[in-house]
C-alpha cells in the first residue's frame, strides 16, 4: 500500500482546496446564522491567543501590570463570548436538523467539543488566583469526587494548569479543526424538503 | 471539489464567496467587542482567602474550624473517598458509587495533617509549644477529650480583642496555649505554606498541590463568603463570579438541577446531578437517532424563517436535479 496514494485519494474524496478554501457557496447559506460558526471560531481563536500571551508573562504580571490585567480580562471575556457564539451556534444547528444527510458526525463532534470546553473552562476557573479559583475549587471537589475523578488532583494548581493549556486546550484545538474538515468536506446541509422527500423521489437522509 | 461535495451539491445553484476575507472580517469584530467588554468591565478579581487573613479577622472562627480538626469532629474528618476510608459517607445511587470505586488516592489526617505536623514545627522554634505538645500527648484520651470539649464550649463565649482571643476562665489543659500557636502562625502567614510544604515534603520546594490549605479553609469559614457573594449552589452561583460578573452561565441546566430541593438537598446532590446531565448530554449528542426528539427542527417552523428566500424561490425546499450538471451558478446571485 502506497500510504502517499492513499491520503491523496482520501483528501480527493473528502476535501479538496476547493473544498478548504471555497470560492461558492451554495446560495441558500443566506442566514446571519451562518455568522455563529464562525464567530464561535473566532473567539476561540481570541481565547488561544490571549492564552499564549498569558502564558508568555506569567502570573506575577496578569495580576499585577495594567497590560496583564487587561489580557487577562480578554481571555476571561473571550470565553463568555466563545459560549454565547457556540450556544448560538448549536440552536442554529439544531433548528436546521443540520445532521441529515450523513453529518452525524460532525453534529457528535460539535458536542466532544463542548464538553471539552466545559472541563477546559474549570480548569481555567481554577487557575484564576482569586477567590474564586478557591471557591469553584472548593464545591468542584466535591462534584469531581463524586464522579470518580479524584485521580485528578484538581487544587494541584501545577496539574490544573498543564491540563488546562495542553491536555483540554489540546483536544479542543485537535476537535475543532477535526470538526472544521468534517464541516467543509461536507458542505453546508441542504434546505430541509417539504415531507423530506427529494424531487428525485428520494428520501432525505435523516442523518 | 471532492467527490463528496458535488455529490452534495448536485444541482444546487452558487453564489461568489471569499471565506479567508468573511473569517477575517468576523474575526475582527468579535476581537473588537471581547476587547471592549475587557477594557468597560475588567476581570473578577477579588483577592484570594487566606488563612492569615482568617486568623487575624475572624480569630474566633479560625480556632473553631481549627479545633474541630485536633479534636477529630469535623466534617472533613468523615468526608469519604479519596480523603478518608469512610465508604458510607461517599456519594452512591443505589450501586454506583463512583467514589468508592476510585478509593482512597489522596489519604488525608486532618488531625495529624492540618493542626499535629504544623504544632510540631512551631515547637522546633518555641519550647513552650513542644512543652505542650507533650503533656497532651501524655495525657489520657479521656481527659484530651475533657480538654477539647472545654475549649469548644468556651470558644462560643470567646471574644476577639487587641489581636487575641479572650476565653472564659476554664480548665482547657494545653489546648489552649496549643490552639494559640496555630492561630499566631497563620497570622503570621506561615502556616498555608506549612501545609503545602507538608504535603510532599519529597518535593518541596516545587510542591504544587494547594489540597490542604483550601480543605483548611473549606465548611463554614468560605461557606460564609460565598453566602456574602451569592455564589452557593442554592443560589444558582456557578453561573456568576463574585460581583458583577457571568460565569459559567452555561451550565445553567446543571445549575438547575440543584434547585430542585430533592436534589439540590440530598447528600448525593453532585452524583445525581452528575449522572442526569451525563444521560442529558448522550440525548444531545445520539438526538439524530431519538424518534420523535429528531423530528423537533421538522415540526417548528424556525427553518422557514431561516431560509426564506430558499423557499420562496423553491416551495417543496428542493430544486429540480439535473444529474448531468453537477453545480450551476445562481445568475442572480453572481450579480
Amino acid at each position: 500500500m502506497n500510504i502517499d496514494k492513499s491520503i491523496q485519494d482520501r483528501l480527493k474524496t473528502h476535501l479538496t482546496l476547493d473544498d478548504a478554501f471555497p470560492t461558492r457557496m451554495p446560495v441558500y447559506v443566506n442566514s446571519f446564522g451562518y455568522f455563529f460558526g464562525t464567530m464561535t471560531l473566532a473567539a476561540l481563536a481570541v481565547i488561544i491567543g490571549s492564552g499564549i500571551i498569558l502564558a508568555l508573562f506569567g502570573p506575577g504580571w496578569w495580576h499585577v501590570s495594567g497590560a496583564g490585567r487587561f489580557i487577562n480580562a480578554v481571555h476571561f471575556w473571550g470565553v463568555e463570548i466563545f459560549y454565547l457564539c457556540v450556544i448560538l451556534h448549536i440552536l442554529f444547528k439544531f433548528f436546521t436538523a443540520a445532521w441529515r444527510d450523513g453529518r452525524f458526525r460532525t453534529w457528535a463532534l460539535g458536542w466532544l467539543i463542548f464538553v471539552t470546553t466545559i472541563f477546559s473552562g474549570i480548569t481555567g476557573t481554577l487557575l484564576q488566583e482569586n477567590w474564586d479559583a478557591q471557591w469553584n475549587a472548593q464545591q468542584g471537589k466535591d462534584a469531581f469526587n463524586a464522579l470518580g475523578l479524584a485521580w485528578i488532583h484538581w487544587l494541584d494548581y501545577g496539574q490544573v494548569l498543564t491540563l488546562h493549556v495542553v491536555f483540554f486546550g489540546g483536544l479542543v484545538v485537535l476537535f475543532a479543526a477535526s470538526h472544521l474538515f468534517a464541516v467543509r468536506s461536507e458542505s453546508p446541509v441542504r434546505p430541509i424538503v417539504d415531507g423530506s422527500k427529494n424531487s428525485d423521489g428520494a428520501r432525505e437522509k435523516a442523518r | 471539489m471532492s467527490r463528496l461535495s458535488e455529490e452534495n451539491l448536485r444541482g444546487i445553484p452558487m453564489k461568489p464567496y471569499d471565506m479567508v476575507r468573511e473569517g477575517l472580517m468576523v474575526l475582527a469584530g468579535v476581537t473588537v467587542v471581547i476587547m471592549l467588554l475587557a477594557v468597560l468591565w475588567g476581570f473578577p478579581d477579588y483577592q484570594p482567602l487566606t488563612l492569615q487573613e482568617v486568623a487575624t479577622k475572624e480569630p474566633v472562627a479560625f480556632l473553631q474550624r481549627t479545633v474541630s480538626y485536633f479534636s477529630g469532629d469535623s466534617d472533613l474528618q468523615t468526608y469519604g473517598p479519596p480523603y478518608t476510608p469512610d465508604y458510607a459517607n461517599a456519594q452512591h445511587v443505589g450501586f454506583i458509587c463512583p467514589a468508592c470505586w476510585v478509593g482512597v488516592v489522596m489519604p488525608l489526617d486532618a488531625q495529624r495533617d492540618l493542626v499535629m505536623a504544623p504544632l510540631k514545627q512551631i515547637g522546633m522554634l518555641n519550647p513552650a509549644v513542644e512543652a505542650s505538645l507533650k503533656d497532651y500527648d501524655q495525657t489520657s484520651a479521656a481527659q484530651q477529650k475533657t480538654w477539647i470539649k472545654n475549649y469548644t464550649a468556651a470558644l462560643k463565649a470567646a471574644r476577639a480583642e487587641q489581636g487575641g482571643v479572650v476565653l472564659p476562665a476554664g480548665q482547657y489543659g494545653p489546648v489552649a496555649p496549643l490552639m494559640e500557636a496555630m492561630l499566631n502562625l497563620a497570622r503570621a502567614g506561615l502556616l498555608d505554606a506549612a501545609l503545602t510544604e507538608n504535603a510532599n515534603p519529597a518535593l518541596a520546594p516545587y510542591n504544587t498541590s494547594y489540597t490542604r490549605s483550601l480543605l483548611y479553609l473549606g465548611g463554614p469559614i468560605m461557606d460564609k463568603v460565598a453566602d456574602h457573594f451569592d455564589e452557593q449552589g442554592g443560589q444558582w452561583g456557578m453561573l456568576h463570579m463574585a460581583g458583577p460578573y457571568p460565569g459559567a452561565w452555561w451550565l445553567m441546566p446543571y445549575a438547575f438541577l440543584y434547585q430542585i430541593p430533592a436534589i439540590g438537598n440530598s447528600p448525593n446532590a453532585d452524583l445525581i446531578a452528575g449522572m442526569i446531565i451525563f444521560a442529558f448530554t448522550l440525548v444531545l449528542i445520539f438526538l439524530p437517532f431519538i424518534p420523535g426528539l429528531n423530528r423537533i427542527p421538522y415540526a417548528l417552523p424556525v427553518y422557514k424563517i431561516i431560509w426564506r428566500d430558499w423557499y420562496r424561490k423553491y416551495p417543496s425546499g428542493d430544486p429540480p436535479r439535473h444529474a448531468s450538471v453537477t453545480q450551476v451558478d445562481d445568475p442572480a446571485a453572481a450579480g
